[in-house]
């Protein structure tokens, strides 16, 4: 499955619905999003992988320079994540520690 | 492997050229391979992505090295008997450590593989370097 990318704004932040997969071919087009967004003046990102297949590290890595840069414009970004498999990844990589990662959007939202 | 369910030895052997687009179907060869030995999903996810992360680093070393011909193609094989083994191959230098400099926002894909992976190694023969990765069955 390719990747697909929604975004719509609520409460104040950004929510990136993001499904399909991660990967060294369609990472770009997340990077290219979040910068898009970042530009527009959007510091306040919701990633919502709920629909994420597949997640590698070129995908970890659009994740991390995300929140680099909303943090240069004091914002925030938090992932939405309660699959096993992807959460054994940022636990390796020690990511799990960096990202507020919450079971769903309302938990996310919540937590503001 | 338990009695009675005969496995056959199995090899199955992927090239493709470097385009990044090719390796979801490394994954997809990858983790139709490893279903075979009818081991838990968790162990098919991680073979996937162990298989498309080696692959993407192969691939991606060469073209940020520059010096490797475009067309020069990544041969993936994978092959279970007693264990399930992956070893991805290419020709050129291969940087197989991370730089703090490297374009990947922070991320190391090669300290996530060997963080994945117990039995982990890289080979070098003369110019083809081989990721090579087991999983005991």
């Amino acid at each position: 499955m390719d990747l697909s990318l929604e975004t719509r704004h609520e409460d104040g932040h950004t929510i990136i619905e993001v499904g399909g997969e991660i990967d060294v071919y369609t990472a770009p087009r997340l990077r290219d999003k979040i910068t898009e967004l970042v530009s527009d003046g959007n510091y306040n990102l919701v990633i919502d992988m709920e629909k994420v297949d597949f997640l590698d590290s070129t995908g970890l890595g659009v994740l991390v320079g995300g929140l680099k840069k909303v943090r240069a414009h004091d914002g925030s970004m938090r992932l939405i994540c309660n699959q096993e498999r992807l959460l054994k990844i940022f636990r390796i990589t020690g990511l799990a520690k960096v990202f507020a990662i919450h079971s769903s959007q309302a938990d996310a939202l919540a937590d503001l | 492997m338990s009695a009675g369910a005969a496995r056959t030895a199995t090899a199955v052997t992927v090239t493709i050229a470097r385009d990044p687009a090719l390796v979801r179907t490394v994954r997809l060869v990858a983790a139709s391979v490893a279903r075979r030995t009818n081991k838990d999903e968790e162990f098919v996810e991680e073979v996937r992505l162990a298989a498309g992360e080696a692959c993407a680093l192969l691939l991606g070393q060469s073209f940020a090295d520059g010096s490797v011909a475009p067309g020069e193609p990544v041969a993936v094989r994978i092959s279970f008997n007693d264990t399930l083994a992956v070893d991805v191959s290419t020709s050129g230098p291969v940087d197989v450590v991370d730089h703090p400099d490297s374009d990947v926002d922070g991320v190391e894909p090669w300290a996530l593989l060997r963080g994945l992976i117990d039995d982990f190694s890289v080979g070098q023969d003369g110019d083809v370097t081989t990721v090579s990765m087991s999983w005991p069955l």
